[in-house]
């Protein structure tokens, strides 16, 4: 009975290997991630000697100064509004478009579908300048008007700017999922006398939860991860990232890497977090999708 | 759907109009004063700011940032100016030239002979000598001054005291005296040479063209006159480059960038490089780092050698500009401000308000009796001038944006591929003779 | 009849009013800035300007002998070309070893190469300067166990920077692909393993005449998207990690565009920006007509 267990030795051996190359790029991922989190909690000096030495002490200063001096906790004040508002609005604006895109006929239909597909290809750093440059036209203009322009700086404006951006992907994986759904369920309620409103809302919605959470699993990746648009027309008091990439360039100033490294872990800390719990969620997710902006 | 849509659009209104008001000022006079947060910290424009209401009980609204060109850029290029920038010449993104190229500066030639306000001295009287007088001042070479000399720093090559002292080294006072110093360092695994950044090369540069043919070749430089870098000036200023480039420890270019440019500073503190150009900051700094050090070490300072046997040193004599936009809507209020800037209670409280981490803020106004004002550390670097080293001061002439080209990238980037080896000096003045052709096209 | 046109008014109006908010804040915020970049491309315009000058195809005129233009175009080539190449076989590799072999930790693989796809593009810039930092950098301190280094790797010097991006690229691209690759690998039916398995194919030759095949279709779409994904992550790393040095050893196009930005020069801004659409645009269509096969159903 045991002899047919046991793999031939080439097997074996094959398997070892595999192993080894599957442990080795798993290393290759969580030691410098962990690295960075015990980086975080060195003090300054420390990092002037050799890098894989263990942290002295538990140096919470680090979190404080960065939380404090460097204004991490404004800017992630701020990160955490951009990101609700932008994927509240997305929602809100990509839920009922997808909906009536897949399960409704209707002139102009096609062209709409194109035009969505085609965003797919526009990069949003491609057109981030004529962006910039719009806003400031238009910042401008309301001066002239009102004395004072209000689009550049504007958390809100980045939000819409993030979700707008956001709604050729949402959109196709929206309404990829929706028309799978059988026709059946909204002709009962169409029977039964419910508005299309009511019907979306009450009857459909519902159902496309599992895409729904996809949808928002992965536009706030891509909103909290965001710094280049944030950088461009958001500068003033701008999201982490942005924060994050001031705190790396500081010249002139006293050198404080555990600020930075502190500054780092707040960043993919939720991140981190938020994929521990839904990783199930997201993996799956990605049959819907099979592309990323 | 209506409703929520009708209820969205309002929700987005209502929030824009909040996100966008800034809080309402009353009927007293507010001059909004924009300030680089530098190495100074910001504790010191509050107190100055502070200080300039008491006096003349005009309100400041004061932004001080250390990413102040981002911050103020977009607003201003929409048309909402403040009424007092403090921004420097020579930075990365370059908005203080984009104002001087753009003809938006308020002339303050008329602020030098205003009273300072609290004391019976005018202006032009308190600001040393010299400082009204260069193109960092007088951009447009008409004798009048559009851009006020603010925080005054010498630059020059910066060096581990403990490291000559040990080594029975001095330091060198031609550049003949230098390469026999490499070579003798380079004997003990020294390098002669490093620099944070390429962009350090502009104030080095600018004294080694002082040194090699005085304020004539400066001004025909920096003013791109042609032919110019066919002169002989220009040949000895590239034998210098070259040489030095060989003689530039290996590793500079590869972390000479935003991240890593701490690292070439650690060079000259843990021995592995002797000099480096630099400025008074270095000191605050590096702290952090000299807490770590095994080997002995203390700053030390000089200006860069004389090119020929008797000849003079040069030090660039760093300093940073205020000034006011022509779009300012408060044109004499922020005046006053800017006389302010020079009166004893300003300067001392640039000079020693306390910051955050108890440090002192250590800002040195270009003013006559500033001396008394100095710390022990500071006496050192700023008595480079008492001990016969001349004083370079300048910048280069304004230029319309040209697509693809900008100072930095003619001038002080292609040093990383000198010292690599990756091009040679001819390469590199290829490129200088070619950009600048387009830069004095475009000359304002 | 009366009843069926009021119900078609009112799905019209529910029609628009669902579709006009996305139709609307896609055009202002997606079409016409693209249009804008097109349009722009043919004017000068300075940073403070408040009028622009029509100059024709000038700003193109000069782009083609913008030596630091040319540098950034060759060094994103290169890029997509290696990238490309690197990550989409690693992933297809993994990906398939992990699917057919019975491992264990099969899931905790997935979760750990799946990390860097969720990490900002700015910690992954601060994670890498950490690894490449020259002296007492993780790397190079990692190579002086194995073997005494004479001299330090300049992993950011201009001979190894482009090698140094290129690894931090694949480290943040590969997992997602794999995980991706592994979603639908899955859903290649056991028994087309199991009748090539009797007529003796090996592993090797399943993974190319089953495998490959099977998920083509997947393949082909990432592929496509992986150009333009591939421009605008290498961008956003440079910017953060290298700002394009040493002396440009690490520009990239878009990098560039956002530099000319900066330098107050907006029309050739723009040109480079519709070079930028032009070459995702021919280097999509091509790679998706290279790539057209029949495709295999199940």
């Amino acid at each position: 009975m045991e002899n047919q267990k046991r793999l031939p030795s080439g097997e074996k051996l094959y398997k070892a290997f595999l192993y080894l190359v599957l442990g080795l790029l798993a290393l290759t991922i969580l030691v410098p991630v962990g690295w960075v989190f015990l980086a975080s909690i060195k003090t300054d000096p420390e990092f002037y000697t050799n890098p894989w030495n263990l942290p002295v002490s538990f140096y919470w200063q680090n979190f404080v100064s960065a939380w404090n001096a460097a204004q991490m906790g404004q800017y992630l004040i701020n990160s955490v509004m951009v990101t609700a508002m932008a994927l509240g609005l997305l929602l809100v604006v990509a839920l009922p478009a997808a909906y009536c895109l897949s399960r409704f006929r209707f002139r102009g239909r096609r062209l709409l579908n194109t035009c969505f597909m085609a965003g797919l290809f526009i990069n949003v750093n491609y057109i981030v300048v004529p962006i910039f440059l719009m806003l400031r036209d238009g910042d401008a203009f309301l001066r002239g008007i009102f004395g004072q322009g209000f689009l550049l700086n504007n958390l809100f404006v980045l939000a819409v700017i993030y979700a707008s951006t956001a709604l050729p992907f949402t959109i196709y994986l929206l309404s990829g999922y929706f028309s799978t759904l059988p026709h059946d369920y909204e002709e009962a309620a169409y029977l039964d006398g419910a508005s299309h409103f009511k019907t979306m809302v009450q009857i459909m919605l519902p159902m496309a939860k599992p895409s729904i959470i996809t949808v928002v699993l992965f536009n706030f990746l891509s909103f909290w991860n965001e710094y280049i648009i944030a950088l461009t027309i958001c500068y003033q008091s701008s999201t982490l990232p942005v924060g994050l990439v001031n705190l790396m360039q500081k010249q002139n100033a006293p050198g404080t890497y555990g600020q930075l490294y502190a500054g780092l872990v707040m960043v993919m800390l939720p991140t981190l977090l938020l994929y521990i719990c839904v990783q199930k969620n997201l993996t799956k997710g990605m049959t819907v999708g099979g592309l990323k902006g | 759907m209506k409703k929520i849509l009708a209820l969205g659009l309002a929700c987005m209104m209502v929030l824009g109009m909040f996100a966008g008001c800034a809080p309402a000022g009353d009927t007293q006079t507010t001059i909004q004063v924009a300030a680089l947060n530098s190495a100074y910290g910001d504790e010191m424009w509050k107190a100055v700011c502070e200080a300039f209401t008491k006096q003349t009980g005009i309100q400041v609204q004061l932004t001080c940032e250390a990413n102040l060109e981002d911050v103020i850029s977009a607003s201003m290029q929409g048309g909402d100016y403040p009424d007092v920038v403090h921004l420097a010449t020579g930075r990365e993104a370059g908005l203080t030239e984009q104002f001087i190229n753009g003809n938006m500066l308020a002339d303050l030639t008329d602020v030098l002979s205003m009273t300072i306000p609290g004391e019976d001295k005018k202006v032009s009287d308190k600001i040393s000598g010299g400082f009204t007088e260069t193109s960092m001042t007088n951009p447009y070479g008409d004798g009048k001054t559009y851009l006020a000399p603010m925080f005054y720093s010498p630059c020059g090559l910066f060096y581990n005291a403990e490291l000559f002292k040990a080594n029975g080294w001095t330091v060198p006072a031609t550049w003949d005296e230098m390469w026999t110093l490499g070579d003798a360092a380079l004997e003990k695994g020294i390098y002669l040479f490093t620099y944070p950044t390429a962009g350090y090369y502009d104030a080095f540069m600018f004294a080694l063209i002082y040194s090699i043919g005085g304020a004539e070749f400066f001004d025909d430089v920096t003013n791109y006159k042609e032919g110019v870098w066919e002169s002989d000036n220009a040949k000895k200023l590239f034998e210098i480059l070259d040489k030095l480039a060989d003689y530039t420890h290996p590793d500079t270019p590869a972390q000479a960038n935003n991240t890593d440019f701490t690292q070439n500073q650690l060079m000259v503190m843990n021995n592995s490089a002797l000099f480096m150009p630099n400025g008074t900051w270095i000191v605050g700094e590096m702290a952090n780092a000299e807490a770590s050090l095994t080997n002995d070490f203390a700053w030390g300072m000089t200006a860069l050698p004389a090119v020929t046997e008797g000849g003079a040193g040069y030090s660039f004599c760093w300093f940073e500009q205020a000034w006011i936009p022509a779009g300012s809507k408060n044109m004499d209020a922020a005046k006053q401000f800017v006389a302010f800037l020079y009166s004893d209670t300003a300067a001392n409280l640039f000079a020693n308000t306390t910051k955050a981490d108890g440090s002192k803020s250590g800002a040195i106004q270009p003013i006559n009796g500033v001396a008394e004002l100095l710390t022990e550390d500071q006496k050192m670097f700023y008595s480079i001038y008492d001990n016969g080293a001349k004083a370079a001061m300048g910048g280069f002439a304004a230029f319309n944006a040209i697509e693809g080209v900008d100072v930095s990238s003619t001038f002080f980037e292609p040093i990383n591929s000198l010292v690599s080896g990756s091009i040679t000096i001819e390469q590199y003045k290829a490129t200088i003779i070619a950009n600048t052709d387009l830069m004095r096209a475009n000359k304002k | 009849m009366s009843c069926f046109v009021k119900k078609n008014i009112k799905s019209n109006r529910f029609i628009t009013l669902c579709t006009a908010p996305a139709a609307i804040l896609f055009v202002i915020f997606m079409v016409i800035p693209t249009l804008n970049v097109f349009r722009m491309s043919l004017f000068k315009r300075g940073a403070y300007d408040t009028t622009e000058t029509f100059v024709g195809f000038s700003n193109f005129e000069k782009l083609l002998t913008d030596t630091a233009f040319i540098r950034s175009m060759q060094n994103t080539l290169l890029l997509i070309v290696v990238i490309t190449i690197i990550t989409m076989s690693l992933a297809l590799i993994f990906a398939g070893i992990l699917t057919r072999e019975k491992l264990k930790g099969q899931s905790f693989f997935r979760v750990v190469f799946y990390i860097p796809n969720i990490l900002s593009i700015v910690v992954i810039s601060g994670i890498f300067s950490a690894i490449y930092k020259t002296e007492g950098g993780l790397l190079n301190s990692i190579i002086n166990i194995f073997t005494n280094l004479e001299r330090n790797i300049l992993w950011k010097g201009e001979d190894m920077v482009m090698v140094s991006v290129i690894i931090a690229l694949v480290w943040q691209a590969l997992g997602y692909y794999m995980v991706m690759y592994m979603a639908s690998m899955s859903a290649v039916p056991q028994s087309m393993y199991e009748s090539s398995g009797l007529d003796g194919a090996n592993r090797v030759t399943q993974f190319f005449q089953i495998t490959i095949p099977m998920i083509w279709t997947n393949i082909r779409t990432t592929l496509t998207f992986f150009i333009i994904s591939t421009i605008n992550m290498a961008f956003l790393l440079v910017k953060a990690m290298t700002d394009g040095g040493p002396n440009g050893a690490s520009d990239v196009v878009l990098l560039y565009m956002y530099d000319q930005k900066n330098n107050g020069v907006y029309g050739y801004c723009m040109a480079i920006g519709v070079v930028i659409f032009l070459l995702s645009f021919a280097l999509s269509a091509l790679v998706n007509k290279a790539t057209e096969r029949q495709t295999l159903e199940y």
